[in-house]
């Protein structure tokens, strides 16, 4: 990887450009007003191909989901949304959990408990709304959401005893 | 009465910058081209007042205030080669040129290098808005152009607390223009050591929670620079430039800059009001030929210094003529160098209308060109492409 080109931009902000292996440059250009630009040019061009404004927390919504950290968190940042009684839950699935080594589809999590699962959290890796075909591994955390009721219920049922601390 | 009738004016003029300046954004020009020609207009309704010309006043030092807060010394020091070697070909192609227009209009000595500055400065206002709105900010050629602006309001900073300081002292000999360049050197040097030494010292100061004591000492403190540097002979302006170099070091420089730019905003347009109002008609129309001849001569020199800066740190001969083409705009200082010096009406070419003149074509024409830019470099890329392939179908010369 090439590395990243950093300069001023007096009166204006900071600039840092990015050669890509492609040949292309990447140049984001942050304004003292905390504005992104971000521009790209192609091989041997000196205009920019394309330009694209955000605002500050647009910038960093689109950051967190370039380096790959990003998934909504419905709970802790907008509790104006989430309704009284619905809950999110994280559950660490132990080896001989009842869950573990099944694929999502053959457990009907849905049908008998109407908990969903939203993510499974698998070491590094995050998979966002998981496919019915995906099979749960013991040491998964497995983000559920549902009601009060519904939550209790997914637990009696499938015998958890171990939920992460938030 | 008196009093009623200028504060109806400055009413009436105020709602006329209103008007001017939204239709003037509506077609992207510059606010300064038209807060002028809003002055050119205004003198035919209501006289120049003393008060007018006291806010006007204090428009150029809330100007030269914020260029000095936004300018940070410690960038000045990290990117000072650059900086400097930018700066010093754009100096070198324009102000020994201006000096020489000035020289063939019959200006004595003085008037000469004070025309030097007027056509060698370009309006970083104008230029800085125009990067921003056209896009440009991420090209090759910006921090070249970013780099020459502030070389070229740094030197004019200088350059203006040296010719005001010679023009209190009455005229230009060695004993004189030494005198003047130690004022002024002291003078810097005591602000730029205040400001890298007792940093820690003014934070301190300056931190203040109300609001209104807040303002009350930010704006004490630009007015005391101001009129100490005026008590030792030099430029008023070049007080709140320094007084803006040693507050932008410190932590609340965001606050200062919120605080202050109401004052400098409706100030600055009536400094520029004021200036149109006292551009003489008379005048005016037998300045346009040579306005328009001294726009020729400069522009075409800016360009040739941009290209060759833009050549020399191996930016694309296209990137290179855009650099040059950014660099025509004359706006806020030229204004200001011309303001300095009270109309002499000796002289061949009345100076302040001149700058007008000059001023105005350089502005709208500039920021067009400026916008433009790429059409121009295409028709003279076309061009040169059918020259050399003429050239090379030539019969009877070996391809190279």
């Amino acid at each position: 990887m090439s590395e990243i080109k950093e300069c001023d931009l007096p009166g204006i902000g900071k600039k840092f450009s990015l050669e890509l292996d492609s040949g292309d440059k990447l140049v984001v250009v942050i304004h003292s007003s905390g504005e992104r630009e971000v521009f790209k040019f192609t091989r041997g061009n000196d205009e920019p191909t394309s330009v694209t404004t955000l605002s500050d927390e647009e910038a960093r919504q689109i950051g967190a989901i370039l380096s790959g950290t990003y998934f909504q968190p419905v709970v802790e940042d907008e509790p104006k949304l989430t309704m009284k009684n619905v809950t999110m839950e994280w559950i660490k699935i132990a080896p001989d959990s009842m869950l573990a080594n099944k694929k999502i589809e053959e457990l009907d999590i849905r049908k008998t408990t109407g908990v969903s699962i939203t993510t499974i959290i698998r070491g590094e890796t995050v998979i966002p709304n998981p496919c019915s075909g995906e099979i749960i591994k013991p040491q998964d955390t497995l983000i559920i959401i549902g009601n009060t009721d519904q939550i209790k219920n997914f637990m009696s049922t499938f015998e958890i005893r171990q939920h992460v601390e938030k | 009465m008196i009093v009623d009738e200028t504060v109806l004016s400055l009413g009436i003029s105020l709602l006329a910058l209103f008007f001017a300046g939204l239709l003037a954004t509506k077609v992207n020009q510059s606010l300064t081209a038209v807060f002028i020609v809003v002055g050119m207009i205004l003198q035919n309704f209501f006289p120049l007042t003393i008060i007018t010309e006291f806010i006007a006043t204090l428009g150029i030092i809330f100007m030269l205030f914020m260029f000095g807060l936004e300018f940070s010394v410690g960038n000045l020091f990290n990117n000072q080669r650059k900086i400097f070697y930018t700066g010093i070909y754009d100096l070198l192609f324009n102000f020994p040129l201006g000096l020489f227009l000035g020289w063939i209009l019959g200006y004595d000595l003085m008037h000469s290098l004070l025309f030097g500055g007027i056509v060698y400065v370009t309006s970083s206002v104008i230029v800085a808005k125009s990067i921003i709105d056209l896009k440009r900010s991420a090209n090759p050629e910006t921090e070249y152009l970013l780099n020459i602006l502030i070389f070229e309001d740094m030197f004019i900073a200088i350059f203006l607390a040296f010719i005001v300081g010679i023009l209190n002292y009455g005229h230009i000999d060695t004993k004189g223009t030494s005198i003047v360049m130690l004022k002024t050197s002291a003078f810097f040097l005591f602000f730029i050591i205040l400001a890298r030494t007792s940093k820690k010292f003014i934070d301190k100061i300056i931190d203040i929670e109300h609001t209104e004591l807040f303002v009350i000492l930010i704006l004490s403190i630009i007015v005391l620079s101001a009129g100490a540097a005026s008590k030792i002979g030099l430029s008023e302006a070049i007080g709140a430039f320094l007084a803006g170099l040693l507050l932008s070091e410190t932590k609340q420089r965001h606050r200062i800059s919120e605080a202050i730019k109401p004052f400098q905003q409706f100030s600055t347009a009536i400094f520029f009001v004021a200036f149109g109002m006292s551009i003489d008609y008379k005048h005016v129309a037998g300045l346009i030929p040579v306005g328009i001849f001294i726009f020729v001569v400069s522009s075409f020199s800016k360009v040739y210094g941009g290209y060759f800066v833009g050549r020399r740190y191996r930016l694309s001969a296209r990137a290179g003529l855009r650099l040059g083409f950014s660099l025509i705009p004359r706006g806020e200082f030229s204004i200001i160098l011309a303001g300095t010096i009270a109309m002499n009406p000796g002289l061949p070419y009345p100076l302040k209308s001149l700058t007008g003149v000059y001023v105005l074509l350089s502005a709208i024409l500039g920021s067009i060109i400026m916008k433009e830019s790429d059409g121009f470099i295409k028709w003279f890329g076309e061009r040169k492409e059918k020259e050399t392939k003429r050239i090379s179908n030539h019969p009877g010369r070996l391809p190279e």
